[in-house]
């Protein structure tokens, strides 16, 4: 009990003197994972489709080798970025690029780098989810957009990316809290998030313990509060379990005056392949 | 002149051979059922057909131009050529009037209103308007059947292709679907119907194809080819149904 006490003055006194700048550390934390998921999403998104583009036999040559080049390239990609430590990515960009470029190109801002080395890195994680949640979708969703005429890219737009994340809308989150967690190696290059916060406060205050515990309950709000945000939108994304039937007529005025449009006959229609 | 030409069509898996050279025609109007046990072929023929699989050899001629060979816009062919499946294949993530609509926007360039007001004719056409806001997992197999030929007929399509669709429906719901192919026949709607309902090919179609081992074994009038068939692997498939 006394030992609780003890560890109630001692968070109240780091509080009181450094509570900003943990409270800033947060700030950036949040920010951190929140622009670097959603940007992975993005290449995680665009790798994965690329990566599902399907070619025949009857295809060209050219257009198969052009498709295998870039799988191998998403390939080389996505293991080499998921095969190394983040904190090991984060040193080797930062300090690499002045490295080999004399100094004259650098990042300008640790905030840069930050969210560039967090993005690739969850990119690469998030491509192989997305093709997971492509393959997941049921084949026949393509063929009843085939069926209907669309091509591949309106089929992918339209049909099974808005399933595809659903199906890996749990991995998304996933990414997330792993990288409000994971962002806390950023310190290595100087990031301030909430854990550097806890560094400057343990260096001048000796009081590790301590801080060590606002850190611990800190980090878990974060992700608790995160993970019922995203559980909400989940559900949300679902809709509704029940729909209204619409009892009146929905033809009663248009009813006789409305006479279906003419098609363009067979190969005179002027569109994308 | 005919819609459809099929000619000398041929479709290999690797080493196995589907279809053996495959000769019908379809003309404005016709309603054609292709019946025959499981594996004869018949659903890789209408999938040949839509190009959902590409034929390994011979020639689809769509008025008379061959759209099975390379440089054929397959997406712009399927939008006039219809297919219904027999799993249905609605789209999970729209409302049963998106279904409709989607095809319309995107493929068709309809305006949304119009693409609204064409999608109600047809839906109502099967008596699915009052359900229009439902999402697929909320109606019944007859049901979704009925919002996929909705579906398809909103593209104004020249002819529809249906693979089986009554096969994945229980008994109390395939009559919903039957009736509203019937209709769509009796409206010169031009129809490719591969089924295991005799009944149906009997009496709604004006032609009917008998296909076994990836061969067409026998074709004609449903009169003639139930009435009196020439031979006798379509006498022993027929029987069978009969004692059924």
């Amino acid at each position: 009990m006394e030992k609780l006490i003890q560890l109630a003055t001692d968070i109240g006194k780091l509080w009181a003197k450094y509570g900003s700048s943990y409270l800033a550390g947060i700030r950036s934390t949040l920010v951190l994972a929140l622009v670097a998921t959603a940007i992975g999403c993005v290449i995680g998104f665009f790798c994965g489709v690329l990566n599902t583009i399907p070619y025949g036999p009857n295809d060209p040559p050219v257009k198969k080798f052009f498709l295998k080049l870039i799988r191998a390239i998403v390939r080389v990609y996505v293991e080499v970025f998921r095969g190394t430590p983040m904190v090991l990515q984060a040193v080797f960009l930062y300090y690499g690029l002045p490295y080999f470029t004399d100094g004259n190109l650098r990042f300008d801002s640790v905030w840069a780098a930050a969210i560039l080395v967090v993005s690739i890195n969850t990119g690469a994680y998030m491509a192989e989810s997305v093709r997971g949640g492509i393959i997941s979708v049921d084949p026949g969703q393509t063929e009843g957009a085939k069926a209907i005429g669309m091509t591949h890219v309106q089929t992918m737009v339209n049909v099974i990316l808005p399933q595809a994340l659903r199906n890996i809308m749990p991995q998304i989150g996933n990414n997330f809290i792993i990288n409000v967690k994971d962002t806390s190696v950023m310190f290595i290059i100087g990031f301030p998030d909430f854990f550097a916060a806890h560094r400057a406060a343990v260096g001048a205050s000796y009081l590790y313990f301590p801080s060590a515990t606002v850190e611990m309950a800190g980090y878990l709000c974060m992700t608790l509060v995160a993970s019922f945000l995203l559980r909400a939108l989940e559900k949300k994304m679902d809709g509704a379990s029940d729909y209204e039937l619409v009892q009146e007529d929905p033809l009663v005025m248009t009813a006789g005056t409305y006479s279906h449009p003419n098609r363009a006959p067979f190969g005179e229609q002027n569109r994308e392949v | 002149m005919a819609i459809l030409e099929i000619r000398h069509l041929s479709k290999s898996f690797g080493q196995h051979q589907v279809l053996k050279d495959i000769d019908f025609t379809v003309n404005p109007g016709d309603v054609t059922s292709i019946i025959g046990a499981s594996g004869s072929g018949k659903s890789t023929l209408l999938r040949c057909i839509n190009l959902l699989e590409t034929p390994s050899s011979g020639e689809i001629l769509y008025h008379g131009k061959n759209v099975a060979g390379r440089g054929i816009n397959a997406p712009e062919y399927r939008s006039h050529v219809g297919m219904v499946f027999q799993s249905f294949n609605l789209f999970n993530n729209m409302t049963v009037l998106e279904n409709c609509m989607v095809g319309q926007i995107k493929v068709l360039k309809r305006s949304k209103e119009e693409a609204r007001q064409n999608a109600l004719l047809y839906l109502d056409k099967v008596g699915m308007a009052p359900y229009i806001n439902a999402k697929p997992r909320q109606i019944s197999g007859g049901q979704k059947q009925r919002v996929a030929i909705a579906r398809a007929l909103a593209m104004n399509p020249e002819m529809l292709l249906f693979d089986e669709p009554t096969s994945a429906l229980d008994p109390e719901m395939v009559g919903e679907v039957l009736t509203v192919m019937q209709q769509l026949a009796k409206e010169g709607m031009t129809m490719l119907v591969v089924t295991h309902e005799m009944a149906f090919a009997k009496d709604v179609s004006n032609h009917v194809v008998y296909m076994a081992d990836g061969v067409i074994c026998e074709q004609g009038t449903p009169e003639a080819l139930f009435g009196n068939p020439q031979k006798q692997e379509t006498k022993d498939f027929l029987s069978r149904f009969n004692k059924l």
